[in-house]
């Protein structure tokens, strides 16, 4: 029994920090998704992680509330290990969680009242719905959309869905904030309100904050801290200003947006536009 | 080759073992929310699409039954000079197996196939996950409302799809056939018993329940894209109408079985 309260400490090394990820393995298949991963975030921070597309980002940030399973490694909450819980003890403890998704995860059959009231129905013994109104009420006021209580998902544009999903994701007050590709699909200026209301959120409610994104403009406007991930491994680790001026290249590549030679080589050998174009007369006998 | 069919070998055990345990978190999550008052309009709401909605098909369905039934019948017994005990073989084999079958098999088709829509999309979508992420266990909030509501409703449709097949098959055969209904009906109750009704309608919770654990499996399971939830809808309605047809034989069996035993002894009672 003893042995096993050990087991579930955190690493002394990494006791700052809120959420702690040591050693972290996911494969799919062969697929080896993140290779022996740690990570420490700390509380009251804002944590980017940003890396190409199919890095493994949205996987390692579905390990940080046991979404997902490691293959091997573990994760630390508070200084408990959680990775190796049973889902009940999960789902109490995913009351300190908030999550965005990338696509904001609605429920498309309940209204944005509904949706916002969801959480709060499976966990608190609701007794005045005056009070469950003014507090559907205030969250939507924080990220802006008063008033929408009566909408449904499907009438509201991709920005106003995230940030009622956001509006969700804040309805048990949690203390961690998990952001999957927030800006992801939304026009600059709207990407800016979303930037905009994290920083709000986390100024107002203290909140830790990880953030997963390839927009690197929200990157440097929010981060407290940004990693990179590449090929599973985290290849940069420090403040903005670190990893503007970080020299490997494949960080100075992506944060730039530039292609690299290995790609222009393979764009190069894959023929002209007009050698691809076949016209109908191509295909007459 | 030996590498490959092992692999199968071992993805389909562990399919097989996978279901299995959807099936008894199903199970133990409907009798846990029998005892949460928060999951009861979850269950109402769910009669309603499921159940409610379902009875003009499903008595479509059972009237067509025993129509089709007094048409094909009535040229054969009426040869042999039987047409008035037409009414015993509709009867029998509307409430014994054709009714209750043919009103799983339509619920298959309707019912499965949304629910493996509905739940499929929520899952591509990530919404499943939004429910785990909120800390609530998403077969609690999504599966055992619908298990439910086919497990106890699907036996009620099966009275109204046998109701039905009755009517359907006394039209054809008093109405348009002009068999006497007198001889029709007498012979009809001396030939239909009460355990035969019965076994129809207790073969509905089994129907029922294989409809919605293996519905809402699929749609918890199904693949990427809107592919991939077209493949879950299928396999779902395949897999439901062989596990209906299955069920049906395996039901026939054992219920022939006791009826054998005990039945026959209840004149000593």
């Amino acid at each position: 029994m003893v042995k096993e309260d050990e087991n579930n400490q955190a690493p002394e090394t990494s006791s700052n920090g809120l959420l702690v990820v040591k050693n972290l393995t996911k494969r799919f298949g062969t697929n080896v998704v993140l290779d022996n991963v740690s990570l420490t975030i700390e509380k009251g921070k804002t944590t980017i992680v940003i890396g190409p597309s199919g890095c493994g980002k949205t996987v390692l940030i579905k390990h940080l509330l046991v979404l997902l399973r490691p293959n091997s490694g573990e994760v630390y909450f508070k200084n408990r290990r959680i990775d190796n819980l049973g889902e009940n003890e999960l789902n109490r403890l995913r009351t300190h969680y908030g999550f965005l998704f990338q696509g904001g995860a609605l429920f498309d059959s309940l209204s944005v009242f509904e949706n916002i009231i969801f959480p709060i129905k499976q966990h608190c013994e609701i007794t005045s719905w005056g009070q469950v109104e003014e507090l559907v009420k205030a969250k939507l006021a924080m990220v802006g959309l008063d008033g929408f209580q009566n909408y449904y998902p499907a009438q509201l544009s991709g920005g106003q869905r995230k940030r009622v999903a956001l509006a969700r994701a804040i309805a048990l007050s949690p203390e961690v904030i998990l952001y999957d590709e927030p800006t992801t699909g939304l026009d600059p200026v709207r990407g800016d309100v979303i930037s905009e209301l994290i920083m709000k959120l986390q100024r107002e409610l203290g909140v830790t904050t990880v953030v997963v994104t390839h927009d690197m403009t929200s990157a440097y406007k929010i981060a407290d801290r940004i990693i990179m991930l590449h090929n599973g491994k985290i290849i940069a680790d420090g403040d903005a200003e670190h990893i503007r001026n970080y020299p490997h290249p494949v960080v100075q590549q992506f944060i730039n947006g530039q292609v690299s030679e290995d790609d222009l080589a393979v764009l190069r050998m894959s023929g002209t536009i007009s050698q691809a174009q076949f016209l109908p007369r191509d295909f007459e006998q | 080759m030996i590498e490959m069919v092992g692999a199968k070998a071992i993805g389909s055990v562990d399919n097989v073992g996978r279901f299995a345990r959807f099936v008894w978190q199903s199970m133990t999550a409907s009798l846990k929310s029998l005892g949460r008052r928060q999951t009861y309009p979850l269950i109402w709401t769910q009669m309603l699409v499921i159940g409610v909605r379902s009875v003009p098909v499903v008595m479509i369905t059972g009237a067509f039954v025993g129509m089709i039934l007094g048409v094909q019948a009535y040229d054969q017994l009426r040869g042999m000079g039987l047409e008035e005990r037409l009414g015993v073989l509709i009867n029998i084999s509307v409430v014994k197996e054709l009714g209750p079958v043919l009103a799983a098999v339509m619920l298959a088709g309707r019912v499965g196939g949304a629910l493996t829509a509905e739940l499929g999309t929520m899952n591509v979508t990530e919404q499943i996950d939004a429910v785990r992420s909120m800390g609530t266990n998403p077969v609690l909030y999504l599966v055992a409302p619908r298990f439910l509501a086919c497990l106890l409703l699907t036996p009620f449709l099966i009275i109204y799809a046998d109701l039905m097949g009755i009517l359907g098959g006394f039209f054809v055969s008093v109405i348009v056939k002009g068999i006497n209904s007198q001889p029709y009906w007498s012979f009809s109750a001396a030939g239909v018993e009460l355990w035969d009704v019965s076994i129809g309608i207790i073969k509905g919770f089994f129907f029922g329940g294989a409809i919605a654990v293996i519905s809402c499996y699929k749609g918890f399971t199904c693949k990427e894209g809107a592919h991939g939830v077209g493949q879950a809808c299928t396999e779902a309605f395949v897999a439901s109408f062989i596990s209906i047809l299955a069920l049906d034989f395996a039901l026939a069996v054992i219920f022939k079985a006791i009826y054998n035993t005990f039945w026959s002894l209840k004149g000593l009672v």
